[in-house]
């Protein structure tokens, strides 16, 4: 499904070089749950974003359904996103001005596709994690849990091969965290390829497979 | 996509109070200034009654006289308009008339200064006035030089009064007495063509001598398909160009042509000898000139522009992971800022119609009806949208080049 093939990523300033990512070598197969853990500031936000085509390797290449990514062409690389990838962050990132259903929208404005479906399909999901009474809510009136139910709902309207969770539960109570953890659970039952990067051992336990990062090595 | 990017345009607006409020002061005061120049002069060249007839209606304005060390710029003489301008292929009327001068009268003892203007008669068949009293005088006045005159509403009223008929009775102007035989609508001092407060036949001229004079105060009018212009302005040229001045050791020839009121106004400005017509280069001065006083106010807008989108990196990292691409997020602000640019011009469009009705309401000038239009509207449409484009496509540009990793951390670089 994904494979990182050599990858290193280095940050430049004008006086500092960072190497965030030392000759990754990671394969993703379809339908797994991995998660990745490290200390922070291991490179495991900056793994997850070159495995959901944010960002591009210093060195090595990204492989994509067997495909390598051009890294280069910024309409290929959107639309790769816009139909592969799914992503929920620990800050939700919801836009404060549209409601919960715009909000969900968002991934399928960027496809051919009319208003009514958009609206059905951003309907479905959000039904789909439990808020079907929230739609025209704001994201301010919403706790921090449902605010990752809506991100979540976004991550999945797109139906993506693969689901990008960077800390999905990190600024969430435990309860809320497990709520979280049970949707992305159920996503990779149906079939999505889940990856999460958490520090929490306990939601790692949930993963088929753990990856280890450390200094930006892959440590297991 | 279009309505929801139109839906979160409107709510960053109403969060933005302030903002919106600064953007919409500077976009409306513009296009106010732009609609109210835009009024003037759809005022001066447009089709407006009594010239209705502008799409079937040449004009010869103005003449110049050149020889190897000097030109003279001139209206043209009646013998010059008598010698050239008959007999044109597919005119079906010339009409000749003078440049108004202002001459003074004393009716019931008090002091009025009018504008006179003398023409034949069929000025009056080709233009098209609304009579409210008679009807004008005719070809067989202008030649047996009877003393008639048609006169403005105002003038009705100065020299009878107000509600009273003015035709059948006497007028002395410019010490010369003339028996009314109709009233018209007052017609805008800026329409430079038909404007006058009395019309009264060139013959009842005083003396004859304007029939000897090249070098005159006369406008001619020819009236003829659109489609035979063409053959018109062409056999006109070719007549122009053979005619001889009468003083052949400092003028050599003739320089004029048959055209619109908007192309002889390129020709006295861009051609200082009147040899061509330049209406394509007077559109692009004006449209320069509109460019250039929105590019200040537009400077402006695109700092506010800045900052309220920097605001936003967040969601443009957000659209940027879910497959907005760089352009699709530069059309997503360019919309915004065309509805921000919209909504300012449609508050400067109803402004601009309060300041147009002041204008007409002070006289200043005279007679004015300057109105807002659906010509001048959609010039306002034209002069939003340029406005939005200019002060919204460079901070749409540069925030759409944003890294989205960088921007999911709300950085700006």
């Amino acid at each position: 499904m994904i494979r990182l093939e050599d990858v290193s990523k280095t940050y430049r300033t004008d006086r500092i070089e960072t190497r965030a990512l030392d000759h990754v070598q990671l394969t993703i197969d379809k339908g797994e749950f991995v998660a990745i853990m490290g200390p922070s500031g291991c490179g495991k936000t900056t793994l997850l974003n070159l495995m959901g085509l944010l960002d591009v390797p210093t060195s090595g290449r990204v492989v994509l359904d067997e495909k390598p990514v051009a890294t280069s062409r910024d309409r290929e690389l959107s639309r790769l996103r816009n139909e592969k990838v799914g992503f929920i962050f620990q800050s939700f990132h919801l836009v404060p001005d549209l409601t919960v259903l715009d909000n969900v929208e968002i991934p399928l404005l960027y496809r051919r596709m009319s208003g009514k479906d958009r609206r059905r399909m951003a309907l479905a999901a959000l039904d789909r994690v439990g808020l079907s009474s929230r739609v025209h809510h704001f994201p301010s009136q919403l706790s921090g849990g449902q605010q990752q139910r809506v991100a979540v709902a976004r991550a999945l309207v797109g139906r993506p091969q693969v689901l990008l969770a960077d800390e999905p539960t990190g600024n969430l109570d435990s309860q809320m965290g497990e709520e979280i953890l049970g949707l992305l659970a159920s996503a990779n039952a149906d079939g999505t390829t889940v990856v999460m990067v958490t520090h929490d051992p306990r939601m790692a336990e949930r993963a088929h497979r753990v990856v280890r990062l450390f200094d930006g090595r892959q440590i297991q | 996509m279009l309505r929801s990017y139109l839906k979160l345009a409107w709510k960053v607006l109403l969060r933005r109070k302030f903002f919106t409020f600064a953007s919409l002061f500077g976009v409306a005061f513009t296009l106010l200034v732009l609609t109210v120049a835009t009024a003037l002069l759809d005022h001066v060249f447009a089709p407006h009654a009594p010239e209705t007839r502008m799409s079937r209606t040449l004009g010869l304005y103005g003449l110049a006289e050149t020889g190897p060390t000097s030109t003279r710029t001139y209206f043209a003489g009646w013998p010059f308009v008598k010698r050239y301008m008959q007999d044109l292929p597919g005119a079906e009327k010339v009409a000749l008339l003078q440049i108004q001068h202002e001459v003074d009268s004393y009716p019931r003892g008090r002091k009025v200064a009018s504008y006179l203007k003398r023409t034949d008669g069929a000025f009056w068949q080709v233009l098209d006035f609304e009579f409210l009293e008679g009807q004008p005088y005719t070809e067989d006045d202008e030649r047996q030089a009877r003393p008639v005159a048609v006169i403005n509403e105002t003038t009705r009223a100065r020299f009878f009064g107000e509600g009273t008929v003015a035709v059948g009775r006497t007028i002395e102007v410019d010490g010369q007495r003339f028996r009314v035989v109709g009233v018209v609508k007052d017609v805008p001092f800026l329409r430079v063509v038909p404007f006058a407060d009395v019309w009264v036949p060139i013959s009842t001229a005083r003396s004859d001598a304007y029939k000897r004079e090249f070098v005159g105060d006369f406008f001619a009018l020819v009236l003829a398909d659109p489609a035979r212009h063409g053959e018109l302005r062409r056999e006109f040229a070719a007549r122009v160009a053979a005619a001889r001045p009468p003083d052949p050791r400092t003028f050599t020839r003739f320089y004029g042509g048959l055209e619109s009121l908007f192309e002889f106004a390129s020709r006295s400005l861009f051609s200082p000898r009147l040899e061509t017509a330049h209406p394509g280069r007077l559109q692009g001065l004006l449209a320069g000139l509109a460019l250039l006083f929105m590019l200040l106010p537009a400077i402006n807008l695109v700092n506010l522009n800045l900052s309220r989108i920097l605001e936003r990196t967040g969601e443009i990292g957000v659209r940027k992971a879910f497959g907005a691409s760089s352009w699709t997020l530069v059309g997503q602000f360019v919309v915004e800022s065309l509805m921000l640019s919209l909504v300012g011009g449609a508050l400067g469009f109803v402004l601009s119609g309060v300041v147009l009705r002041l204008l007409n309401a002070t006289g200043v000038i005279p007679y004015a009806h300057l109105t807002l239009n659906l010509r001048i509207f959609l010039w306002g449409v034209v002069f939003s949208a340029a406005f939005g484009l200019l002060s919204g496509a460079y901070p749409a540009w540069r925030m759409s080049r944003l890294h989205p990793v960088e921007a999911l951390r709300g950085r700006t670089r």
